[in-house]
């Protein structure tokens, strides 16, 4: 238990390490201000006591000077701590969630297998948010304990029977405070994630609007919302109850509290041992410590919630590596590919012992009976994976040997589910581009037809993940993308699946013309495609079970006539 | 539909906003049921607060108790009616917050139910015109915003506000004079509350709109992490996202300062008016017109107030957020109920009936021109052309999302468009390329396409669809969660459950755009079966996107530019030598060498 924490706590002090400065600076301040709040009900005593029991101005003003001053002094030492104690937690959040960032775009790949992309926005958002607040939860906390100082200080030169009082029943009161809630806050939280679902549901419904529409579902879909709501609003207002009375509870034994102490304070004061003054300011200061004394559960909670995502942000950091990388010494220019491709043996997931020579400058169709085969192969080619059994080779030479970065220069995998970013269009398809023409890798993929049809032509904004173009239309962008990076190596899986016949046939062509003399390999099940390449390969349960021109597959083998014709 | 009809949405094509006396009536029209719930609840706060507010007088007695030198039983009894004042305090306040937590929870499900009731009815062409976005951040955002505010701003706010009044109020019992001092500090207050107001409104905006596009950029990057990978383009990610996230980061420091100079100047405040009392206290104990307890009852008073004060002040931007969400709620919920079905929906098997039908989504482009077209009851028509040829838009007038520039087109006699209402609907379907799990049990799922299906009649449809079997091996079988936060399914898997939905629906005219798209090509296959089992025994409109689905449809139209260039069965037309025959040949040769 202690051991896994490990990562976590590191991660969180090397994170409020890194703002030592502003921590400081936010420490010294809160101290002031706290100080300062505390000293608010001592001054009112004393003007009280000074000014309007003996009737005397001259001290009332003279403590109305002090206040004035105390007041400049907290208001300021308020302002700037608090200034440095959020600039401390922000910039710590904004540094993890750039590290997080740079890791799970690392080129070594690991860290975003097995986790959604929500959820990993949401550690590098609202996690790193939470281990940055703890810097805050820190001065607030060193703050708090100076105020609980200084007035502890007050009390007990008062009286030391009413600052005992104070001191050991403000603790005590927080205590039963705590055990009286505990129940309501367990309640309440497992009420509240049941209560959240009504949004969930409704965002939901909206998300799928049209489909709703299209079969005539809205009645149905408003019956649900309605049940499901009114079961949330069951929920929530047990949660609500539980927390109006639980603030109820706290009231009545504040207030309870506060009458033991003005009873214990006015005998002392009836007595003689203490003035009408500090009678005035220990009642102050009784309810002013409820304050500090409150802000540490709160700062306590944000420490347990900042470890628990420092934790998840240490996992992500710390995610083992998919492939390593290539000896550090490798950093040379791009590699001169020749472009010969190799796969000797290679083992992985599905596959079994495949051997494939690609030729320099030859175009090859893979063709597969079962897409989790191509999977396999793609994720072996992009070196996203290692093969679990033997090899591939770039000109002869193994690629876990080449620099990832310089062997992903020579070798481009662009993958069937491949991702447009928010830009225009020209600057997504000329993403990899590195400045080159484009106007041929645009005529090929049938992207210039999509250009024309868009009012913007290549300025036309390209919204987040490609979302604001038709399914065939991103294709198309993808492949011009992928066409216009001139990889001496291209690897296309599935480029056509969205574009109608007629469409596929030009970009067949224009593949074909376009990466004429250059190793191509295209995974596809697409006759138009196949058609264009120099021999096909047809893996089927993981194995090579042919290789031949495409035509004499279609004629020769069944199996291959199932899985490319319709 | 595809983005060359999509234009960017502007104001004027947002869905509409409430103005505020709209606003203002709408929650009026909301609270009238609870009219009884509001009162007590007010009535009990009311209470517990002026009760409450006995302490500081009481506390005052014991200040004077004290320096009478006054007896000890007078001083305990005193205390006694402290504590009794906490009892009672404590109690009715729990009591009253519960009460107003209920009325703003039921008013808020009533609001939000009534929300969703419209937003589902508003036509599809609005929606789109708007962007969906529009809709989907009032349902997330705007709602989340008022449930906030609902939750711990009203209860707060109602606290604070009673708690000042009755403040003041028990300050002028004591004496006027003091209320006089105590108000010499609201000027200082309204002033920083306008200027707090008008500065932080449009930065907070800005804040909103920085977070989303962090959140947005986040999940764009780590989404897209393998093609940013293959590509390359791992700095200039991360350079985006540590742009983004800077300006965050400036915008939330902004909003600090703003902050923290609202509280200085809230300070200021708290110093005049205390000053204020106190010098009163010396004024008046001096004139023997008050005691000591009693001025320091005041001064009590208005220490107490700090808290409810700033709190009330801090609450006013949520405050004011959460109604400029309301207003975005009302101006949806505000619109007319959807009408009753004009009339019966049609379950025998009708035809389709275009006459002169041209649109265009731009003046002067139209995508449309001349179309003529009859369908046969149950007869099985394809729609077969190249990208832009209009396919997309016949079918989607004559699914009746939006009516025709000219022309007519009539579904069983009558028009489709206007019959708008989800009667219509089950009269015809439309499935189109954009597919959705609705997250929740399966069996939920499909159940929104008939409500009253068994079990039984759930499997069958699945079975219909091939999909029976994979939906059973799921860990939970039917009752699975799907869906977003669920088990997630495939793209087949999504369409087969699309195709499945339709079988329950069951209305004789369907509507079928590109539903075959996203499965890939050994996918697609499996559902072209899936489609044609489907639309057994319907009349169906299929936009083919692959020619061996037109193969076996009864009738295909050819369109080109907006028209319909040529019609008729599958063998017809190759022998006709005209469009078809030239697509089917390009086609048929990649993929038929001897067959």
């Amino acid at each position: 238990m202690r051991e896994a924490d490990l990562p976590g706590r590191r991660l969180l002090w090397r994170a409020v390490r890194g703002r030592r400065r502003d921590l400081v600076i936010g420490s010294v301040f809160g101290m002031g201000h706290q100080t300062g709040e505390a000293l608010v009900p001592v001054l009112i005593g004393l003007a009280v006591d000074r000014g309007i029991v003996g009737g005397d101005l001259p001290g009332l003003l003279l403590w109305l000077g002090v206040l004035a001053a105390v007041y400049v002094g907290l208001s300021y030492s308020f302002r700037f701590g608090a200034r440095a104690g959020e600039r401390a937690s922000v910039t710590a959040a904004h540094r993890l969630r750039t590290a997080l960032v740079e890791r799970v775009l690392a080129p070594e790949g690991g860290a975003d297998e097995g986790r959604l992309p929500g959820e990993l926005a949401n550690t590098a958002t609202e996690d790193a948010k939470r281990v940055g607040a703890v810097t805050m939860a820190l001065i607030v906390g060193i703050g708090a304990t100076t105020g609980l100082a200084v007035g502890a200080v007050v009390l007990l030169r008062i009286s030391l029977p009413l600052g005992l009082l104070v001191l050991l029943g403000t603790p005590l009161l927080l205590w039963l405070v705590h055990l009286l809630s505990k129940p309501l806050e367990r309640r309440s939280a497992t009420e509240q994630d049941r209560a959240a679902r009504a949004s969930g549901v409704a965002a939901d419904l909206v998300a799928g609007l049209r489909v709703l529409k299209g079969i005539g579902a809205e009645r149905a879909a408003v019956a649900r919302y309605r049940r499901i709501s009114q079961d949330s609003l069951t929920a929530t207002l047990r949660a609500a109850r539980a927390e109006a009375w639980q603030s109820g509870v706290v009231t009545l034994l504040t207030g309870t509290f506060l009458a033991v102490v003005a009873l214990v304070g006015g005998r002392l004061a009836a007595s003689g041992a203490i003035g009408l003054g500090e009678l005035v300011s220990s009642v102050a200061l009784a309810l002013f410590l409820i304050g500090p004394l409150s802000e540490f559960s709160w700062v306590y909670a944000q420490l347990a919630q900042g470890r628990a995502s420092a934790a998840r942000i240490a996992a992500v950091l710390d995610s083992a590596h998919a492939v390593t990388d290539g000896p550090a010494g490798d950093t040379g220019p791009a590699l001169p590919a020749a472009g010969r491709l190799r796969l000797r043996g290679v083992s992985y997931g599905p596959l079994r012992g495949v051997d494939l020579d690609v030729s320099p400058g030859e175009i090859v169709g893979v063709v597969t009976t079962d897409p989790a085969d191509a999977a396999a192969l793609l994720r072996c080619l992009a070196r996203r994976s290692d093969p679990e059994e033997g090899s591939v080779e770039l000109d002869g030479t193994d690629v876990r040997a080449l620099a990832l970065s310089r062997l992903r220069a020579a070798v481009l995998v662009a993958e069937h589910d491949a991702d447009l970013f928010e830009g225009t269009l020209l600057e997504n398809v000329g993403a990899a581009a590195s400045g080159a023409d484009v106007t041929a890798a645009l005529a090929a993929s049938g992207t210039d037809e999509v250009v024309r049809a868009l009012p913007d032509g290549l300025a036309a904004a390209v919204t987040a993940r490609g979302h604001s173009l038709s399914g065939g239309q991103r294709q198309r962008v993808a492949l011009a993308r992928a066409l216009a990076a001139d990889a001496p190596v291209l690897v296309l899986h599935e480029p056509t699946t969205a574009v109608d016949a007629v469409t596929e046939v030009r970009m067949a062509a224009g593949i074909g013309a376009l990466r004429e003399g250059r190793t191509t390999l295209l995974v596809t099940n697409s006759p138009a495609l196949l058609a264009r390449t120099g021999r096909v390969v047809l893996l089927d349960a993981g194995r090579i079970a042919a290789t031949g021109g495409h035509d004499a597959l279609v004629q020769a083998r069944a199996d291959y006539r199932t899985a490319v014709l319709a | 539909m595809s983005g060359t009809e999509t234009a960017a949405p502007t104001a004027s094509t947002l869905l509409p906003v409430a103005t505020p006396a709209r606003t203002r009536a709408a929650v009026a029209e909301l609270l009238r049921p609870q009219r009884a719930l509001a009162l007590t609840a007010l009535a009990v706060m009311v209470g517990s607060t002026a009760i409450g507010l006995l302490t500081q007088p009481l506390l005052g007695r014991i200040v004077d108790l004290a320096a009478d030198a006054g007896s000890a039983d007078a001083l305990t009894t005193t205390a006694a009616l402290l504590a009794a004042v906490a009892v009672v305090q404590g109690l009715t306040s729990g009591y009253g917050l519960s009460l107003l937590s209920r009325l703003g929870e039921s008013t808020l499900a009533r609001l939000r139910e009534r929300f969703v009731d419209r937003a589902l009815g508003l036509p599809l062409e609005q929606v789109e015109k708007a962007g969906a976005g529009d809709l989907t951040a009032r349902v997330t955002a705007d709602v989340a915003l008022i449930a906030e505010a609902v939750r711990t701003a009203l209860p707060e706010l109602a606290r604070s506000l009673l708690t000042i009044v009755l403040t003041l109020g028990a300050m002028a019992l004591l004496d006027w004079r003091f209320l006089l001092a105590a108000l010499l500090a609201v000027p200082v207050q309204v002033a920083t509350a306008r200027w707090y107001v008008s500065q932080a409104v449009p930065l907070y905006a800005r804040q909103r709109v920085a977070a989303g596009a962090q959140q947005q950029q986040l999940l764009d990057t780590v989404a897209g992490g393998p093609t940013v990978r293959a590509l390359r383009l791992e700095r200039e990610h991360v350079e985006r996202v540590t742009e983004r996230s800077w300006s965050v980061v400036d915008l939330t420091m902004r909003g600090v300062r703003l902050v923290l100079g609202f509280y200085s100047r809230l300070h200021v405040a708290e110093y005049l008016g205390l000053a204020a009392v106190l010098l009163t206290g010396y004024w008046l104990v001096s004139r023997d017109s008050a005691s000591v307890g009693t001025a320091t009852a005041a001064a009590l008073y208005f220490h107490s107030l700090f808290t409810p004060v700033n709190a009330a002040l801090v609450l006013l931007d949520d405050a004011q957020s959460a109604t400029a969400g309301l207003s975005r709620l009302v101006g949806v919920t505000d619109r007319p109920p959807p009408p009753p079905p004009a009339r019966e929906a049609r379950t025998e098997r009708v035809d389709v009936v275009v006459r002169g039908l041209g649109h265009c989504y731009r003046p002067g482009h139209p995508v449309l021109s001349d179309v003529e077209l009859t369908i046969r009851p149950g007869e099985r028509v394809a729609l077969v052309g190249a990208s832009g040829a209009g396919k997309t838009t016949l079918a989607r007038l004559v699914a009746g999302i939006q009516p025709p520039t000219t022309g007519t087109v009539l579904v069983g006699g009558v028009p489709p468009a206007g019959l708008g209402a989800a009667t219509a609907r089950r009269t015809l379907a439309l499935i189109t390329q954009e597919t959705h799990v609705f997250a929740g049990p399966l069996a939920d799922d499909l159940r929104l396409a008939a409500p009253d299906a068994t079990d039984d009649e759930l499997r069958a449809a699945l079975d219909r669809v091939d999909a029976l079997g994979w939906a059973e091996a799921l860990p939970e079988g039917l009752s699975t969660v799907v869906g977003d936060g669920g088990h997630r399914l495939g793209g087949a898997r999504t369409q087969a459950l699309a195709l499945a939905r339709l079988i329950l629906a069951d209305p004789p005219l369907v509507i079928l755009d590109e539903a075959t798209a996203e499965a890939g090509s050994s996918g697609a296959r499996a559902l072209e079966k899936a489609v044609a089992r489907a639309v057994d025994g319907r009349t169906a409109l299929i936009v083919a996107h692959r020619l061996s689905q037109a193969a076996s449809a009864d009738r295909i139209v050819v369109m080109d530019a907006g028209r319909i260039v040529e019609s008729g069965t599958h063998d017809e037309l190759r022998a006709l030598g005209g469009r078809y025959a030239t697509l089917w040949g390009a086609w048929s040769d990649t993929r038929d060498t001897g067959a």
